[in-house]
């Protein structure tokens, strides 16, 4: 008898064991690649193409936020800070130091990055209210010094025009090649993120996010990992910035505007936050509300907030989390109508 | 050896609120030690005081030899004091076994000093078979993938202790494990403690004396802050100070 348990229980194990292997699956992150690949595409067939690619930058900051807001629960109303100083430090770079993209890029994410450990140190000292708000604040100094502060290297409210060098025979300003490159930086990203949600470290944040007090009882000193993923979510926001740079040629201080910070909001809000699909599912729509409303409709930013109602009142989980939830019951249904 | 826990007028003010007042307490190691106490008679407050959640107003706390008064709760997790709480603490947003990976992690990847290796996939062998071995320890290896929010109440106390447990804890401080649990969850929580105390020194709040009587082997009673009477279990519930602040005046037995 007690043989038959032992062997039912440890066949019981391999299957769990089995189960969770599967969601490792370099095949199943291959596909999703390739599905997020078709569908930029098959967008790029239908709409004009520096729009996809201006889509998919905005999605890589969405998917930036996402890590601080979605997974570690942090919510900032001052994020445009690392998108701005990602652009303005790879403009900046380009125009005085080197015209080389590559350069340009590591610059500014280099820059957003160091500003983010920098202010990081400060700011993840608080929560709730208290960070949403000092990140504001920051932003706000970050936009005045670009405006003002600084305008001697910023050219202030007049914005500044980049020309990066072609690299060989590649030329960034070809729309078709910045898609490509653009694309395949929202690959990269969503890889890295895929991963890192799925690590040790991710089960932390998310853990930061439901209980901080009891991740400390673990035994973690939480403020370290908090500034590790602000700065991450910082340095990418900085990356969605300089691809800004590079596919507008022309920078200004609304990308440093902390106005603007409610665009990822918004745009998680719809998709659903703490869920990379999420973010990418909601940074799609959101642009093409803002963009292709507003071509038929003058007051779109009222379909919007319309929209925004409807989906925090009924669909609190986003588009990604409530078809999960009616998968999940219609599954259920199933399973149940089976049994009977 | 040194005690586990040894207070020296340790005192908590809450504003003019005195909730712990002058403990003076040595609890040895190799004992279960169980502390009793009406509501609001501090017991939590006690636990908080030895976990590290705040520091004491005055007074000293030494954890087997080393002071650890104003230390954080991560270096006393390190010095290996595990503990779980009142109400169930739990992830509730996690799978089981997410719930698990962060403490075993902090163990498996003990001696390495850069947080790199937090970035590999959770789901890796080697951690998740130390996840599996500790909840097989407290009897939830079938439900590794469930969600933690469909657990039943007793379930969650269950994991809670699997994972106090995953931390390699020389000292097991429970707060009212019993709270909110079926008379079968009981006795199954009961039956876990009494093989963990045979290598693990445990400290136990509890507010019903009756469950833990025949677990205790030093009982601590506790009355608006301080620390009334200690001793033998079965000699302590007897006493009429005990009795009076338990159940007033009058010669009533439990």
């Amino acid at each position: 008898m007690v043989n038959e348990n032992e062997v039912l229980i440890t066949s019981k194990e391999n299957a769990t064991f089995a189960r969770l292997s599967l969601d490792k699956g370099y095949a199943r992150t291959l596909v999703e690649l390739a599905v997020i690949s078709i569908i930029m595409i098959i967008a790029a067939r239908f709409f004009r193409m520096y729009r996809i690619t201006d889509f998919m930058v905005f999605i890589i900051f969405v998917l930036s936020f996402d890590l601080l807001y979605g997974y570690m629960g942090h919510l900032s109303f001052g994020h445009m800070l690392y998108f701005g100083s990602g652009t303005y430090a790879s403009a900046i770079f380009m125009n005085r130091v080197s015209g080389n993209p590559i350069l340009g890029i590591l610059a500014g994410i280099l820059f957003a990055a160091l500003l983010a450990i920098f202010l990081g140190a400060l700011v993840m000292k608080t929560h709730g209210a208290a960070f949403a708000l000092i990140n504001m604040g920051f932003n706000q100094i970050g936009f005045f010094m670009v405006v003002s502060g600084l305008s001697a290297i910023t050219r202030g409210d007049d914005g500044m025009a980049v020309f990066p060098d072609p690299l060989g025979s590649i030329h960034l300003g070809n729309e078709r090649i910045l898609f490509y490159v653009v694309l395949g930086s929202l690959l990269a990203v969503f890889y890295f993120l895929k991963r890192l949600t799925q690590s040790s470290f991710g089960i932390m944040i998310r853990s930061i996010h439901e209980n901080e007090n009891r991740v400390k009882f673990l035994g973690y000193n939480t403020y370290r990992y908090k500034i590790i993923t602000f700065v991450i979510s910082g340095a990418i926001a900085g990356f969605a910035g300089t691809l800004t740079t590079i596919n507008y040629g022309f920078i200004s201080p609304g990308f440093i505007n902390p106005f603007y910070n409610v665009n990822p909001i918004f745009a998680i809000l719809i998709g659903g936050a703490g869920n990379l699909y999420g973010a990418i599912i909601g940074g799609l729509v959101f642009k093409f509300l803002s963009e292709y409303i507003a071509i038929y409709v003058s007051t779109w930013e009222l379909v919007l907030g319309i929209a925004l109602l409807i989906m925090t009142f009924r669909f609190r989980t986003g588009i990604v989390g409530s078809v999960k939830t009616l998968f999940g019951k219609l599954l259920k249904e199933r399973m149940g109508g089976g049994t009977k | 050896m040194a005690a586990l826990f040894k207070t020296q007028g340790m005192t908590k003010k809450f504003g003019q609120f005195t909730a712990v007042n002058k403990v003076d307490i040595v609890m040895e190691a190799d004992r279960v030690n169980g502390v009793i106490g009406p509501n609001g008679s501090g017991k939590t407050t006690l636990f908080n005081l030895l976990t590290g959640f705040f520091p004491p107003t005055y007074g000293s706390i030494d954890f087997m030899g080393q002071n650890i008064t104003n230390t954080s709760p991560q270096h006393r997790v390190s010095l290996g004091i595990s503990r779980t709480f009142q109400l169930v603490s739990v992830f509730s947003t996690l799978s089981v076994w997410e719930n698990m990976v962060l403490s075993t992690a902090k163990v498996h990847h003990q001696d390495q000093k850069v947080p790199w290796f937090y970035f590999k996939y959770a789901g890796d062998s080697q951690i998740r078979q130390q996840c599996m071995e500790s909840l097989e320890k407290v009897g939830l290896s079938d439900k590794v993938n469930e969600k933690t929010a469909e657990l039943s109440y007793g379930d969650k106390r269950l994991l809670e202790i699997g994972i106090a447990l995953s931390m390699n804890p020389k000292a097991l401080l429970l707060d009212e494990p019993f709270a909110g649990l079926s008379d079968i969850e009981i006795e199954f929580v009961l039956q876990l403690l009494h093989e963990l105390k045979q290598h693990l020194p445990i400290v136990i709040i509890e507010h019903k004396i009756s469950k833990i009587i025949e677990l205790v082997e030093h009982l601590y009673v506790m009355k608006e802050g301080s620390m009334i009477m200690e001793g033998d279990p079965r000699k302590v519930i007897d006493d009429p100070v005990v009795l009076e602040c338990y159940w007033g005046k009058g010669d009533v037995r439990c």
